[in-house]
């Protein structure tokens, strides 16, 4: 087939993103997991016969979008293109081969039209639960992490493989509401199919050949241009993060060489019998997340933007953890990758790095409403982002990751917790010619009656966000039960009357502080989020 | 004889229609808006529209207002010096925000700052717990001294109190407000509770102080049109138009003008339920396109669909998160960043990209010949052969074609290695995906399938695109209005008088007796019908509608179910089966063993219709030049250009029939009927056309 002309390649890409949009809307609105519906801890991508990305949903989980393609390979090697028939449905949750950890589900569908194989919808969401002794920072393998599906098929020729179906049900808590957000995902790529054919029947398309070509080659040349701006070297960085007890040290190489990149993570530590293990495809996929970010931001991704990154790490390395560590909160670790690669890069483009943010802590807890009604759900609070040249951090944003602010008033109504209060944390983004973002102060007292369980996955209570080209760091993280300072990573048992303090961290600051616009100075006196005695210090203010 | 009269404000222009009930007449004026003042253009205006329909203003019966003021002040931050009480602990709401990025890989997001800054913030000495009890006790001494230092030290003229859980007990912001009306008559005063009592704080406070910053504009606002109306002998009533479709009167506007954020784009929805209604069309989509945005709206059984959440003032390239929430309750309105100044350029992929950057009415489209060389959607229109050089505005503006080939030449088709005309049409085409998508997603979420419906089409820009919108998603019939130039001025003549509030309160299904359902929405329906009876309206003629947001336990989104006209016990026997009925409409399953939680308590009143199913015509009379001329216009089935007729929509008989290719000019917008495309004019005047509908593979 020739090629598309421009013009019509560029409304056919639009339409691609628009029918990944459309499925994941669809799945949604109808998923239990408070995972995808409050964080949209979910992706969908479309591949073409050949299982090269093309498309995905504008709003899903930018590391997904990294793990997808190789969970595709993957599943292609077990199942080839050519033994698939329609209403195939193939699943997996291997930390391994899908998003690294075990309540992520990865849902792929085969697409035909008039009998031709033309292409693969794939879907991920967050289950609800996945069994096991559920997500905990002392899991000490992946065998305690719940039930693992190896790429199998859940449907053969749109017939259910209902050994597959049993084997699941009687392995998780609750198994309808399960059940409920695996259909979603599994009428999600159903939907997808009919849409594709839609699409190419209007188009007058007999396969996505010419299509998916089109739109690998112009991804690929747009983020090769902008590699090829980047001056050429290999550029370094080294970050301690607390794991268990003390640091383990990230450490990373990036090699920019014409119009391509090679990311080595050699001289990070080894993995910790602790579940915060990184399997390699989730370090791959945060680490095309931060070139993507640095380079073209603005296009849809696909496989043009993998093509020019290499990323590689050492076996057994925490950020290419093998079989049997556990894997649960890989998040903890995983974030760290996209500050520790701003940071390689940030000598050599300074003008779009952002310093290191304050993150962000998620917490898990178990227990009752006053009502004695079972409650397991999480809790959220953002810290400060990281400055950048011309932009100072937003206050309480998260960041590498997304989620949405838990509203105390729907939080008291359905725990009986209650948040005493939430402010902003003067002084905590760093200083810099543009400031960090600040953090907050959070505290909860369990009003409930019952006692409440909690499982901290925190982070940034040791090492700070550091600011870039003379910006200060940002100010660290805390968490206090009772007012007495606790391990940031562990599980709690919150008593009646009990209180939980959480300070977030600040995000780190950009330029010299003795450079800032002495407006900004003053205004940010006047709004509290500096106080006159750290604007004397920091900024050289006198009130 | 009597008459009412319908006023919209638009950024541009003031749009006026004016009725002859009974008879049907309608009788249409467009003139400049005056941004200084607005209610310029307003009382210049009625006299022109007068005396085109021959008629006296003492006859006129009610004058319906809708305006874009509240949303222009919010967005360009043009409102009163506001403060804000709030629950001690949670001055930061409005900073901490919904700890969330909008945009996964743009590091440079911005977002709105509060419109109460920080420093006119101040904490107050209480606490309601959740479920309405009080935790700490107000302190009212220390209330009235804060309030004194805000009056005086910071010269607030507006206050919003915001008080943590008073969705469930506003008993501590109305003895705030009771003893700040006394010691301070002269200060506006919002309480969360009473602006819309929905739970979630940062949305509710937001929402708080849009209506603090707008009320004492507003007010004065208000105060110039009453008097100015009196002046010219008006002795009917004034109403304000709502953005959830209905009106109020004066005194609940100044009370809620908040309320009053999209009352234009809700009264052109208004207009396609009824003509829904009407062509026995009982699902229908609204489509509007203007020069900046275009807008759209799902119509199910007749009902413009609702929410209780919109975004105003986006501040980053018209992105959704962009901007601050309101809370109250809206036409479910799908907005889009395109326009006919959308301007188009080549983006980093090499593809065409439209928007969301817009030429605006200045300098405008290249074509317009004011300074504009950015290509915009209006000039590939006019290179498409849609839009006629000699016939924008009725012939008042002149169009400049070879300027406008020369810039996309240069912009757009040289580096893409195409032609003029494919490069217009790529412009054309990728605002065509857009809408469709728009609608897709949208249709998508709420379970709405619009293959099949119809769709409405108005604005300047939405004819031009709407036959093959409608091809994309599969719905076979586009209803091109009579009066379409006008038609939130018309939508405004037919709407009800009507008020609409709300209360969550979580009760679980298995918990809830009759005695209880009733004790729960019997103080909402008084509440929404007092504020009708003052108006003359009978008990008999107040419509009751009361919804219910209903969720299995543990799911974060509601259903709404609207309920039918049972009560107590048989309403409570029915409350499954009607939520199961619903969700499956909207997720194609439903669950039997989960346990059902209502979140939403929701009622509204209205009033009679004032037109009821009645329909109008306008008052135009068909001319023999219906078809005037040839022209060549793009079409891909046609393989570029082909001559197609050229029609003038006032001068087409009633039962007029032709096939597309064919162009339908009218003075604000042209109707584009595409290769195949059916036409037909009504009896009303409304240009129907059926599109042609393609086969999916297998």
């Amino acid at each position: 087939m020739k090629d598309i002309d421009p013009v019509n390649l560029g409304i056919m890409w639009d339409r691609l993103t628009a029918i990944t949009d459309e499925i994941l809307l669809s799945i949604v609105r109808t998923s239990f997991s408070v995972g995808v519906r409050e964080a949209w801890d979910l992706a969908c991508v479309l591949f073409d016969r050949e299982g090269r990305s093309i498309a995905q949903a504008t709003l899903s989980m930018p590391a997904f979008i990294g793990t997808a393609p190789f969970t595709m390979q993957h599943m292609l090697r077990r199942f080839p293109a050519e033994t698939l028939a329609p209403g195939d449905v193939v699943v997996t949750n291997d930390p391994w081969l899908g998003t690294g950890h075990t309540p992520d589900i990865c849902v792929m569908r085969p697409v035909f039209a008039d009998g031709e194989l033309i292409g693969f919808v794939m879907t991920i969401s967050h289950l609800p639960d996945i069994g096991g002794a559920g997500l905990s920072p002392q899991a000490t393998s992946i065998y305690v992490e719940g039930l693992i599906l190896p790429i199998c098929k859940l449907y053969q020729a749109g017939e259910p493989n209902q050994d597959i179906h049993d084997l699941l049900r009687v392995n998780v808590r609750t198994p309808d509401q399960v059940f409920g957000d695996l259909m979603a995902n599994v009428n999600g790529t159903a939907v997808g199919g009919r849409l594709l054919r839609e699409f190419m029947a209007e188009y007058g398309l007999t396969d996505l050949r010419a299509l998916a070509d089109g739109v690998i080659r112009q991804s690929e040349r747009a983020i090769r241009e902008r590699i090829a701006a980047i001056p050429d070297g290999v550029y370094r960085n080294e970050v301690d993060v607390e794991a268990v007890e003390g640091a383990v040290s990230l450490a990373v190489a990036i090699t920019v060489d014409g119009d391509e990149v090679a990311i080595d993570f050699a001289g990070s530590g080894p993995s910790v019998p602790m579940a915060i293990n990184v399997p390699l495809c989730y370090t791959r996929a945060f680490s095309t997340y931060a070139i993507k970010c640095l380079t073209t931001p603005s296009i849809p991704n696909n496989q043009g933007a993998v093509n020019p990154l290499r990323v590689t790490a050492p076996e057994g390395c925490i950020l290419n953890a093998q079989r049997p560590s556990p894997t649960g909160g890989r998040h903890t670790i995983g974030w760290f990758i996209v500050p520790l690669i701003m940071g390689a890069l940030a000598a050599a483009i300074p003008d779009r790095v952002q310093a290191e943010p304050g993150m962000a802590s998620l917490f898990l807890l178990q227990g009752k409403r006053p009502d004695g009604r079972d409650v397991a759900t999480q809790y959220f609070l953002a810290g400060g982002l990281g400055a950048m040249a011309g932009l100072d951090g937003r206050q309480t944003t998260p960041s590498p990751t997304n989620n949405a602010v838990v509203p105390s008033e729907v939080w008291e109504s359905e725990t009986g917790i209650t948040v005493v209060r939430r402010r902003l944390l003067p002084d905590t983004g760093g200083p810099g010619e543009f400031r960090g973002g600040v953090g907050q102060e959070a505290v909860l007292r369990n009003d409930s009656g019952y006692p409440y369980t909690v499982s901290l996955f925190g982070m940034r209570t040791v090492y700070p966000a550091r600011g870039y080209h003379g910006g200060g760091d940002g100010q660290r993280r805390r968490f206090a039960i009772n007012g007495e300072q606790v391990a940031p990573k562990g599980r709690y048992v919150l008593r009646p009357g009990d209180t939980l303090t959480v300070h977030e961290a600040g995000g780190g600051g950009f330029g010299d502080p003795k450079a800032r616009d002495r407006a900004r100075v003053a205004q940010d006196v006047a709004a509290g989020f500096v106080t006159a005695d750290a604007a004397a210090r920091d900024y050289g203010e006198t009130p | 004889m009597s008459f009412r009269i319908g006023i919209d404000i638009g950024g541009t222009f003031t749009d006026f229609a004016l009725l002859e009930v009974g008879s049907g007449r309608l009788v249409i004026h467009k003139q400049l808006t005056t941004p200084a003042d607005p209610s310029e253009a307003v009382l210049s205006g009625v006299p022109a529209l007068l005396a085109k329909a021959g008629s006296d203003i003492g006859v006129v019966e009610a004058v319906v207002h809708g305006t874009t003021l509240i949303t222009n002040a919010l967005i360009e931050r043009k409102g009163a010096v506001t403060g804000m009480l709030c629950t001690a602990g949670f001055m930061d709401v409005l900073d901490i925000g919904m700890e969330r990025r909008y945009d996964m890989y743009d590091l440079r997001i911005t977002y709105p700052d509060p419109l109460v800054p920080r420093q006119l913030r101040r904490e107050v000495d209480e606490r309601m717990l959740a479920g309405g009890r009080v935790g700490t006790a107000l302190d009212l001494e220390s209330v009235a001294a804060t309030v004194e230092k805000l009056v005086e030290d910071d010269g607030v003229e507006a206050l919003a109190v915001c008080l943590l859980n008073a969705y469930a007990n506003p008993a501590h912001e109305l003895a705030i407000a009771d003893i700040v009306r006394k010691r301070f008559p002269a200060l506006y005063i919002s309480t969360s509770a009473d602006v819309f009592p929905f739970i979630r704080e940062y949305e509710r406070w937001t929402t708080t102080t849009m209506n603090a910053f707008t009320q004492p504009m507003f007010d004065r606002y208000l105060d110039r049109l009453e008097g100015g109306l009196e002046a010219l002998g008006f002795k009917g009533s004034l109403y304000i138009m709502t953005s959830s479709g209905g009106t109020v009167t004066p005194q609940t506007a100044r009370r809620y003008p908040v309320r009053m954020l999209e009352s234009g784009p809700a009264a052109g929805v208004l207009v396609s339920a009824h003509l829904g209604a009407l062509l026995a069309q009982p699902n229908m989509l609204a489509y509007d396109m203007g020069g900046t945005t275009a807008k759209g709206a799902l119509i199910r059984h007749g009902a413009p669909l609702k929410r209780y959440e919109m975004e105003v003032a986006r501040t980053h390239d018209f992105k959704m998160g962009s901007g601050l929430p309101a809370k109250i309750p809206v036409i479910d309105l799908i907005e889009i960043g395109a326009g006919g100044g959308s301007i188009a350029d080549v983006d980093i992929r090499g593809m065409i990209r439209v928007g969301p950057r817009s030429a605006g009415a200045d300098p405008g489209p290249i074509c317009y010949g004011q300074g504009g060389e950015q290509p915009t959607l209006t000039d590939a229109n006019l290179l498409l052969g849609y839009l006629s050089a000699d016939f924008f505005l009725g012939g008042d503006m002149a169009l400049d074609t070879d300027h406008t080939k020369d810039v996309v030449g240069r912009v757009l088709a040289g580096p893409l290695d195409v032609s003029e005309a494919r490069a217009a049409w790529g412009i054309h085409e990728t605002v065509n995906e857009d809408i469709a998508r728009a609608f897709r997603n949208h249709a998508s979420e709420r379970g709405f399938d619009y293959r099949g419906c119809a769709m409405v089409a108005f604005g300047g820009s939405g004819p031009v695109h709407a036959a093959r919108v409608a091809r994309k998603l599969r719905v076979p019939t586009v209803v091109f209005p009579v009066g379409a130039g006008v038609a939130s001025a018309v939508g405004l003549l037919i709407s009800p008088l009507a008020f609409e509030t709300a209360r969550s309160e979580r009760v679980a299904l298995e918990d809830l007796t009759a005695e209880d359902l009733a004790a729960r929405f019997a103080p909402l329906v008084e509440e929404v019908s007092d504020y009708l009876r003052p108006e003359g309206i009978a008990e008999d003629e107040i419509r009751v509608s009361r919804w219910l947001d209903m969720r299995y336990r543990g799911q974060g989104y509601e259903i709404e179910v609207s309920l039918p006209d049972l009560h107590g016990s048989e309403l409570l026997a029915a409350l499954p089966s009607l939520f199961a009925e619903a969700y499956e409409a909207v997720f194609g399953r439903s669950f039997d063993q989960e346990p059902i939680e209502i979140i939403n308590w929701k009622v509204e009143a209205a009033g009679p219709r004032p037109i009821g199913d009645g329909h109008y015509r306008l008052d135009v009379a068909p001319g023999p030049q219906a078809l005037k001329g040839t022209r060549l216009a793009y079409f891909p089935e046609g393989d570029g250009f082909v001559s197609c007729p050229v029609y003038d929509r006032y001068t087409l008989a009633v039962g007029a029939r032709f096939t597309g290719p064919a162009l339908v000019e009218e003075r604000e917008s042209t109707c584009v009927i595409g290769v195949g495309d059916r036409a037909v004019i009504d009896d009303l005047g409304n240009l129907i056309v059926q599109t042609v509908q393609q086969e999916a593979l297998s």
